[in-house]
């Protein structure tokens, strides 16, 4: 009987609560719906990025863009993945983004065919993403992984990784196990012991060396062809109707992958806060991947130059060629597609600012 | 007649307007396929071609067997004690005072948010997935139960007391066949937030498995098996839903003759 009225109080109050959050809501809304119209002239450039240490992650902390360009609003979203950043670019709703070598050979490839090119290499993966056994299980080779259990994010680039490191030691997927998890995640399973090996990046991948055996990192596969790469893509029809913005954007890519050479402290300074670390781990995360030179990044092996795409190509078909062999996707285009997907115009010369 | 041709024909609508929507370009292939393609993408992972079995060595009925399997563990868990707590909190004021807050709270989280400490707490194997999909399924059941029970008409109540009934003889006897009706609408209200929950249980380790499927492939932006994937778990869920009112009218024929 007595809950009657508790109820009608609770319910007034309720009434009292939702008429609160609307004023709340309504003041939040207010500024912000203020702000717009003041920006409704500018053309907006739409740019993805990851939180993986890279100059990316300088040019946004440091607002580069923005200062570089300052007739245009400028608008950064984080994304988790590129299969993520390949669907928005296939909804039309991105300009560049910062995407994994793996998830760009599947845009570029049927049935995807995305309409975007490489127009930088923001970095090569290194001892930042490599595969280690813990110490408990004695494996001290790739080969030694047969029937045993592995982790790794699918459809990244450390399962790209993976399949080749397992190729290379004679092994094929079926004669593993394959588990399917996020770095934080197999840090989980790894503790419990419910996987042996992981192949995964940092930060991660530091916590799971302390007790664990590294079997191979990408900066081997690198060497022995199968590197992977994080790139900078653009929207083929932004480039074509905006070679200036493209310019502006690579030379201050270029301006961040100086820094990261000639000034890493400045650049750890400014990559820690945005992936959630400290400037020692960002320090520390920037010395194990590979950040390419200026003359690097425009020579045959990477990028390549006006009118002779570089390496990069054969990489990426490379790339598509692995996954096509474990039917990720139907077939790997011809060279041609892919070199017609590196963006080199002006190159190398554009560059210099 | 009219009961099977009007689904099909809205079945049939469905098609036509879905081939012509392909057809007419205004989407890029990825986000709307062809009929076709889907058709394609369902046989090729319900047969074994060119050496690959189905999707990721397993088919589909495999993935779909699976799922089923942690449903079934997870809504006869979940469902058990849902409805045995619900019938205490209807009957017992004080343990409904006690646990009301604490269902409320587990019902308002979204089984994603605490996915990941159940993979820490309890790897990554079956045991996190079937706690989750009763940890899904727990709280409809408990909170139907409830509330049927709390709904059980005064008068029969009052009157088996009058003929010299006990409490628990008033429990079994009028309360719980009083409440069936309702209990079993939060039943199929749990197993149908557990089959809804099915894909972020399977987010980690998920293959064999339809949701690990559908989450697999959308990494790879395969929209072909991915709508496969969804249809399976659709149509799934339909035959379990139609299942279930089948048992329904067969131990509640009373319902709606109270």
């Amino acid at each position: 009987m007595s809950t009657r009225p508790t109820r009608l109080r609770g319910f007034r109050r309720l009434v009292a609560l939702a008429a609160g959050a609307l004023a709340l809501a309504a003041c939040a809304v207010g500024p912000a719906g203020g702000g717009a119209p003041q920006d409704a002239g500018k053309p907006t450039i739409r740019l993805a990025y990851q939180a993986f240490p890279s100059g990316d992650l300088v040019v946004k902390h440091n607002r580069w863009l923005e200062e570089a360009l300052p007739n245009y609003t400028i608008k950064w979203t984080k994304f988790d993945s590129g299969a993520d950043i390949n669907t928005a670019f296939i909804a039309g709703q991105l300009d560049f983004g910062a995407i994994g070598s793996s998830p760009v050979a599947r845009g570029l490839s049927g049935p995807l065919n995305i309409p975007y090119q490489v127009a930088f290499v923001l970095d090569v993966a290194g001892d930042n993403e490599a595969l280690v056994a813990r110490k408990a299980t004695g494996i001290t080779d790739v080969a030694g992984l047969r029937g045993k259990r592995i982790a790794t994010a699918f459809a990244s680039t450390a399962h790209y990784s993976l399949l080749a490191a397992l190729q290379q030691a004679g092994l094929s997927a079926s004669d593993v196990q394959l588990v399917d998890l996020q770095p934080q995640a197999s840090l989980a399973a790894w503790e419990r012991g419910d996987v042996d090996a992981v192949y995964t990046w940092l930060p991660t991948l530091d916590q799971l060396r302390k007790d664990g055996t590294q079997l191979i990192a990408s900066r081997q596969l690198a060497t022995a062809g199968k590197p992977t790469l994080d790139l900078g893509v653009v929207s083929t029809a932004f480039a074509q109707a905006h070679p200036d913005v493209v310019d502006t954007w690579r030379k201050v890519e270029t301006r961040a992958l100086t820094q990261i050479h000639d000034d890493p402290q400045a650049a750890s300074a400014a990559i820690a806060p945005e992936i959630g670390a400290t400037p020692e781990e960002a320090a520390n995360q920037l010395k194990q991947g590979v950040y390419l030179t200026e003359q690097e990044l425009t020579s045959a092996e990477w990028l390549g130059t006006d009118g002779a795409p570089g390496n990069v190509a054969q990489n990426l078909q490379s790339a598509a060629q692995f996954l096509a062999d474990q039917k990720q996707i139907p077939a790997a285009p011809a060279l041609a597609t892919f070199q017609k997907g590196l963006y080199t115009k002006g190159l190398p010369n554009v560059l210099a600012s | 007649m009219r009961a099977v041709l009007l689904p099909l024909v809205s079945l049939l609508v469905f098609l036509v307007l879905w081939q012509l929507a392909a057809a007419s370009g205004a989407w890029n292939e990825t986000f709307v396929p062809y009929p076709s393609t889907v058709w394609r993408a369902f046989l090729d992972v319900s047969t074994t071609h060119d050496g690959t079995r189905g999707y990721q060595g397993y088919l589909l009925w495999e993935h779909l067997y699976m799922t089923l399997r942690r449903v079934l563990g997870g809504v006869v868990v979940g469902v058990l004690v849902g409805v045995l707590v619900g019938l205490l909190m209807g009957t017992v004021g004080w343990v409904r005072r006690v646990l009301e807050p604490w269902l409320t709270f587990l019902r308002a989280l979204p089984p994603l948010a605490y996915f990941f400490l159940l993979v820490i707490w309890l790897g990554i194997d079956e045991a996190p997935k079937i706690t989750l999909l009763a940890l899904a399924a727990f709280p409809p059941a408990a909170v139907a139960t409830t509330a049927a029970v709390a709904a059980a008409p005064i008068s029969l109540i009052e009157a088996a007391r009058a003929l010299g009934a006990g409490r628990s003889q008033v429990v079994r006897d009028v309360i719980v066949p009083a409440a069936l009706p309702e209990t079993f609408t939060g039943v199929r209200l749990a197993v149908g937030i557990a089959y809804s929950s099915v894909v972020a249980a399977e987010l980690f380790n998920g293959i064999p498995g339809i949701g690990g499927m559908v989450k697999d492939a959308s990494n790879y932006n395969n929209t072909p098996v991915v709508l496969v994937g969804i249809a399976a778990i659709g149509i799934s869920g339909l035959v379990i839903d139609g299942l279930l009112r089948a048992v329904e009218r067969r131990t509640v024929p009373w319902r709606g003759r109270a």
